[in-house]
């Protein structure tokens, strides 16, 4: 079976949530899942820094106390808890984007230890090649 | 074989499936894990998880917005 593989780009909360959704589901359904970290949800990997990535896109601040609450009321772990329960119990890879790392002058020590390698567009895109490619 | 039972009310996806999945993997071949949901996505869920991983449906009932799904455990390679 082919994989899922995600261009994760956005350092917003409610784009980090369907990161974890997706990354657990695939994993659940024992598909092999990779990440690629780019823009500004390097920061959400950096360590230490999936604390601070509770920001709601702009455009829908007003609707974040809606989010909240009712991620409490349906039990729903944080996307770091998703991703990393995945990690756990399946077949997942996290790349950091080599050229987004430079940019921000972010070394391998520098990532949570759930990232893999700091690699480039090139490999994530052979790897990718069976598996059905997505852009969050 | 045993019966084994996953509460899932109160879940929202993916919680149902992944309750379902730590259960599963302490699972032998020939057991049947029923799984308790409120979440409605929760049945057509598993018949697509079971399609993806080659464990059988075996059937959902509902009573008072509670589902409660049947799978058969076939498809463990360990």
């Amino acid at each position: 079976m082919g994989g899922l593989s995600i261009i994760m780009f956005s350092g917003t909360v409610d784009k980090f949530i369907p990161l974890g959704v997706l990354t657990q589901t695939a994993a659940n359904m024992e598909m092999p899942v990779k990440i690629f970290v780019t823009g500004w949800a390097l920061l959400g990997f950096v360590k230490e820094g999936y604390k601070n990535t509770n920001k709601i896109s702009k455009e829908f601040e007003d609707m974040a106390p809606l989010l909240i609450d009712g991620l409490r009321n349906t039990h729903t772990p944080s996307w770091y808890e998703m991703v990393k329960s995945a990690k756990e119990s399946g077949n997942v890879t996290i790349y950091a984007c080599s050229m987004m790392a430079n940019v921000m002058q972010l070394k391998k020590e520098n990532f949570d230890e759930m990232v893999d390698n700091v690699v480039g567009a090139a490999t994530f895109l052979q790897e990718s090649k069976d598996s059905q490619v997505i852009f969050i | 074989m045993v019966k084994i039972n996953v509460d899932s009310k109160g879940l929202s996806c993916p919680g149902p499936l992944t309750e379902f999945v730590k259960a599963y993997r302490t699972a032998s071949n020939g057991d049947e894990i029923e799984l308790t949901a409120t979440d409605p996505a929760a049945a057509p869920d598993m018949k697509s998880w079971c399609e993806a991983t080659g464990n059988i449906f075996e059937g959902v009932k509902e009573e008072n917005n509670v589902y409660v799904i049947l799978i058969k455990v076939t498809a463990k390679k360990f």
